[in-house]
């Protein structure tokens, strides 16, 4: 019996452990920013394109966080009285960049180019999620090989191992 | 009941631990993603931006473009329209990135304490100790004790030296080179009146006639030689210029050669003179006829016989000789290079000018009127005029920048001595070098890639030197740092340099340039312009010349050496092609490329032929004391066929005793071994003047064995054809053999090299692009030993020849020959290694398990094995390229032809909905290649020009029988034998 209760109390254990992992993991909620910058009120209510910031992303391999000149270029004007907006304020006044928490990471080895993507007119959503509904952006899409080897299968894309790996 | 016990307590806390340490260990650590605070002018991020500048590695002045992203330098290639390099650049060249971000770099203004260690300190106070002590010597008014010592400068920072020292009242400025020639300028003095280095043009000549110049390695301008040199050994028309190499030893340059002339060490005065002395006999000289009889009257005394006793050349050879070159028209015969120049250094170049003089060739492939600045250098004998003011007590505050004499200059000059007794010596070098650790303050500059300047390799040429990346350390330009301390100074010394920043004057002497050259738009379009091109440039002007009544004064006296031991050897000191005056051995990359010829690494050794070792009783890999009458060093013995009996060989450039982890306390400087006595024609170092003797220590020392063998075995690896065999010989389809393999489908591109070992010279540029362009690991000496460097493509060098007349010397990079039917692949257990669809070889880092199988069935042995995680101290780490996966102990790696270049061009065809361009990718090692040797392209198309390489009768595949389907092609070397020239 005492065995037994031992034996439940670890499994139970065990359980919490692992379920509190899979939430933090999942990140249903996504990592807490320096900046609560929300995509849903710029890219969902305001409809601003998503590479009028992030402009690399139809001419090189990556998308670009973008500076924190191009963040003050509205927000000097635009809702300046904002708590948050002070926040980025007080970052440009201090000449600091804002050490945003990255929530999309790729290997080393992977080589990923937004350029050819984008000009092919794949939405962004397709590998980043409904990021117009954000609030805080968190990892909606498991982007791990097999995704990028079904979609290049599907769309008859080479799915040669040096496309990404070199 | 009592509950839970402490033993079952521990266990489930145990087992509650453990798994939330599997769970952390799986959950990633948050990442920060830092944005810019205002972008850099290039907005976009991922993509690299491009800068024009000129290479200041060595006094040659190349043209460079240096790739950037993000805001840091990546890589250096030649500029494609920059006259002297026409984009292409040596070894020394790429290592600038090293020389910016070597981890040995002074980092902060120094000051010496009492204790002699240096404690950094800063800007404002380094400035005013120097300051301080100039404004008290103005007052003393012996101010003009002030001397500089600078290399060769150009353009604004040498005049801003002169100003800066004008102001003081000093005229003590030094332009010190360790290579500088004096014996080219003097004897042109003394045949044309010419105080000057002339243009050189190999392409034209028909025959080069090389008096032990090593012009393919770092004479002058070996980057626009090589690429001269290379024209002028195509083989068009059925036939092609030939090249014979005079001297005691064959350097790589020499190892080029049809034919070898092993003349004794000091001789070639007379073998040239012999020469003009046959061609005026035998009736083919252009000249008047009153220049003529003078000059014949200079050589009468040097007939066959004469020149045979003191050259040992026999008269048939020098004969025939003399007909060749005569023949040829124009031929080329070039001299003056360090390895040659004696203590008769200017009289021997005097009679090779006028072997150049009789045959017409100067004014066709010598070319006065465009003058190399090298001519504008002091001499060695204005050094010692220093050493002695400076053990006067005459020099009051020595100025250094950039420049080593200390380990440049013979330790009998009398240097470390000297400047021991100057009251303050300031360096602005970037360097911990030896000079540098006698300084009492350094004011360290910045790299030439963080800094703004021009730079004038010769006449007609400006090139501009600009910022390619913010600095990385607390350092100043040296022009600032002399307009920062003058106006500490103030008073006169301020009113001679008025201008604010090293930048407003650079522009102020543009502005001259501008208006000199006449050009129709406003200066700031001429300077964005200049600044995109790299600089401006004309065409070399062209100035006839006539021979000098001097000529006739000119003692053509015998070589002579210290040392009278009749068992003594003639010693031959050489500038490595990888370390130059030994500036280059603190860039890990140029010390882990094995040299060309001795095929070593992270050393320097001594040759000796075989015979006379054997005599001595020492043999491969002994430690031997090398000695002569002014000093001892040890070194590690090579046994060299390609050297005369009478004469050893040491490489200059390594035997550092400061100079950063890398460099120092490898190997043994040979300098040190010569006397200090300047040559009397020319004021130049003689650096072929002493005899040693050598004697066995006992002690072993083993160099890095890269080349394994010094032959092919028969195999057919590196092959050469005669070129009457070329000429005569049908060249059908060589047989195919039948394959067990179905061919691979390449429906698109198939990518493939052509490798022409007929321009191949041996010089390892590639080498060095491919450790820049793909992140390869510097493993160090110790791993190299057992054999695990990490090059991706390796220069093998066979000696095949047998006779001096035909030394047969192969050099050819041998990388992944991305074969059809490769061994390497269905060896693999994890499919990590497959061919792919363009003809690629491929190599997947993060399949492979590390079985090593592929390494072991390569035939060509080019794949690599990460025995360890390499590591790149910072911030050499900066110079990683971001578009290649730097790999991990455990890994194989090898060749990808470049594939990140191959699919960045790929996307951008297909991003602009076009097919690729021929000769729109460009591998490094093609890109770097000075002669163009190099070809890459798709052998699916007929047209391009790899296409047409892989057609040439010359053709072969590297071990073609054992059927693996290269996508290499080799162009065999051509031979020229002797008799045909």
């Amino acid at each position: 019996m005492r065995r037994l209760l031992i034996g439940l109390a670890a499994v139970v254990l065990i359980v919490i452990v692992m379920g509190l992992y899979l939430l933090v993991s999942s990140g249903a909620s996504g990592p807490v920013q320096p900046i609560a910058y929300s995509h849903k009120l710029h890219a969902g209510e305001y409809q601003i394109p998503c590479q009028y910031c992030h402009s690399s992303a139809r001419r090189s391999p990556v998308a670009g966080i973008p500076s924190v000149e191009r963040c003050m270029g509205c927000h000097k004007i635009v809702a300046a009285d904002k708590p948050e907006i002070q926040k980025l304020k007080s970052y440009w006044d201090r000449k600091m960049p804002i050490p945003w928490i990255r929530v999309y990471n790729q290997p080393d080895f992977v080589f990923f180019d937004h350029e050819p993507h984008v000009r092919k007119g794949i939405e962004c959503q397709s590998c980043h999620g409904p990021i117009q509904t954000m609030e805080r952006v968190y990892e909606a899409v498991n982007l791990n090989m097999a995704r990028c080897v079904n979609c290049h299968r599907q769309n008859q894309v080479s799915v040669d191992c040096l496309i990404c790996h070199r | 009941m009592g509950g839970i016990d402490r033993r079952d307590f521990l266990k489930v806390i145990g087992i509650g631990g453990a798994t939330a340490v599997l769970a952390g260990c799986s959950s990633q650590k948050p990442e920060n993603v830092i944005p810019y605070l205002v972008p850099p002018e290039n907005p976009h991020l991922g993509l690299s931006l491009w800068y024009a500048t000129t290479c200041r590695e060595c006094p040659a002045g190349c043209g460079l473009l240096v790739r950037t992203q993000d805001g840091r330098a990546l890589k250096v290639e030649g500029n494609p329209s920059h006259p002297v390099n026409q984009g292409r650049i040596c070894a020394r060249g790429q290592s600038s990135v090293q020389g910016l971000y070597n981890p040995d770099r002074i980092r902060q203004p120094l000051r010496r304490k009492g204790d002699g260690l240096f404690e950094p300190i800063d800007w404002v106070q380094a400035e005013k100790i120097v300051a301080e002590r100039l404004a008290a010597l103005l007052e003393k008014e012996t101010s003009s004790r002030v001397a500089c010592i600078t290399p060769l400068l150009t353009g604004t920072l040498d005049r801003l030296f002169d100003a800066w020292l004008a102001g003081l009242g000093s005229k003590l400025r030094y332009s010190y080179e360790a290579f500088s020639y004096e014996p080219l300028r003097a004897a042109n003095r003394l045949t044309f009146d010419q105080d000057a280095i002339p243009d050189y043009d190999l392409s034209q000549a028909q025959m080069i006639l090389s008096f032990g110049c090593d012009f393919l390695e770092t004479w002058v301008s070996p980057v626009s030689f090589s690429a001269q040199y290379a024209r002028m050994r195509t083989f068009r028309n059925g036939t092609m210029g030939t090249f014979v190499h005079v001297g005691p030893r064959l350097s790589m340059t020499g190892a080029n050669a049809d034919e070898w002339i092993p003349a004794k060490p000091g001789a070639d005065l007379y073998v040239a003179l012999g020469m003009v002395r046959e061609i005026l006999a035998q009736g083919s000289s252009p000249l008047p006829a009153a220049e003529r009889e003078m000059i014949a009257r200079l050589a009468a005394p040097y007939d066959p016989k004469t020149v045979e006793s003191r050259s040992e050349v026999p008269p048939a050879t020098l004969k025939r000789l003399a007909r060749q070159f005569a023949k040829a028209r124009p031929g080329l015969a070039l001299g003056g290079a360090v390895a040659s120049s004696g203590r008769n250094a200017t009289p021997t170049q005097v009679a090779i000018n006028l072997v150049n003089y009789v045959t017409g060739n100067v004014g066709r492939t010598v070319h006065f009127g465009s003058s190399s600045s090298l001519g504008r250098l002091s001499t060695y004998q204005d050094m010692l005029g220093l050493v002695e003011r400076m053990n006067r007590g005459e020099i009051e505050v020595l100025f250094l920048y950039q420049v080593n004499p200390l380990f440049t200059l013979p330790e009998s000059a009398g240097f470390r001595e000297a400047i021991k007794k100057v009251p303050m010596v300031v360096s602005l070098s970037s360097f911990p070098d030896e000079t540098t650790a006698q300084a009492h303050v350094v004011l360290p500059d910045h790299s030439p890639l963080e800094s703004w300047g021009d730079f004038s390799p010769r006449q007609g040429v400006h090139g501009l030197i600009q910022p390619v990346m913010k600095p990385l350390f607390d350092t100043k330009a040296a022009g600032d740092t002399l307009l920062s301390v003058a106006r500490h100074v103030g008073g006169k010394l301020v009113q001679a340099l008025p201008q604010e920043s090293f930048y407003e004057a650079l522009r102020g002497d543009w502005k001259k340039i501008y208006r000199a050259s006449a050009s129709a738009e406003d200066f700031e379009t001429f300077w964005e312009n200049a600044l995109r091109a790299g600089g401006v440039w004309s065409e070399p002007k062209k100035r006839g010349v006539r021979l000098s009544s001097q000529i006739a004064r000119v003692d053509f006296s015998e070589p002579s050496f210290d040392g009278d031991d009749p068992a003594a050897l003639a010693l031959t000191l050489y500038p490595s092609i990888n370390h130059f005056d030994g500036r280059g051995a603190n860039r890990p990359w140029l010390q882990e490329i094995p040299d060309p010829v001795i095929q070593a690494a992270w050393d320097n050794w001594v040759e000796i032929h075989p015979e006379t070792a054997k005599k001595l009783g020492i043999t491969s890999g002994d430690l031997v004391e090398v000695k002569s009458s002014h000093g001892r060093i040890e070194l590690p013995v090579y046994l060299y066929e390609w050297i005369r009996r009478d004469t050893v060989a040491i490489p200059i450039g390594q035997g550092h005793e400061e100079f950063g982890r890398y460099a120092k306390g490898r190997g043994a400087n040979p300098i040190r071994l010569l006397g200090p006595k300047a040559e009397g024609g020319s004021g130049g170092l003689p650096w072929l003047s002493v005899k040693v003797t050598m004697k066995n220590t006992g002690k072993r020392y083993l160099l890095t064995p890269v080349a394994g063998s010094n032959t092919q075995y028969g195999r057919p690896i590196s092959l050469a054809v005669s070129l009457s065999d070329l000429l005569k010989e049908e060249h059908p389809e060589s047989e195919a053999h039948p394959s067990m393999y179905a061919p691979h489908p390449h429906p698109k591109h198939r990518w493939g090299m052509t490798i022409d070992l007929n321009a191949c010279t041996g010089c390892s540029s590639c080498v060095a692009a491919c450790y820049a362009e793909n992140n390869l690991g510097i493993v160090g000496k110790e791993e190299m030993m057992r054999g695990r460097e990490t090059s991706w493509i390796r220069l093998e060098r066979f000696m095949e020849g047998r006779s001096p007349e035909n030394p047969d010397f192969r050099f050819s990079p041998m990388l992944c020959q991305h074969c059809d039917s490769a061994p390497c692949e269905p060896v693999c257990p994890v499919y990590a290694t497959y061919h792919t669809t363009e003809g690629l070889n491929a190599q997947i880092y993060n399949r492979c398990v590390g079985t090593r199988y592929c390494a072991n069935n390569c035939p060509y042995k080019v794949r690599r094995f990460n025995w360890f995680t390499y590591q790149w101290p910072e911030p050499l780490n900066l110079q990683l390229n971001p578009d290649v996966t730097v790999r991990e102990k455990g890994v194989m790696e090898k060749c990808t032809f470049c594939v990140q270049r191959i699919r960045r061009v790929e996307i951008k065809a297909q991003v602009e909905g076009r097919a690729v361009r021929d000769g729109e990718i460009q591998p490094a090692c093609a890109q770097a290649c000075p002669t163009e040797a190099i070809v890459f392209g798709d052998l699916n198309d007929a047209g391009s020009d790899v296409s047409k390489r892989a057609r040439d009768p010359r053709r072969y595949r590297a071990l073609e029988e054992i059927n693996t389907h290269p996508a290499i092609t080799y162009l065999k070397r051509i031979r020229v034998d002797s008799e045909e020239g």
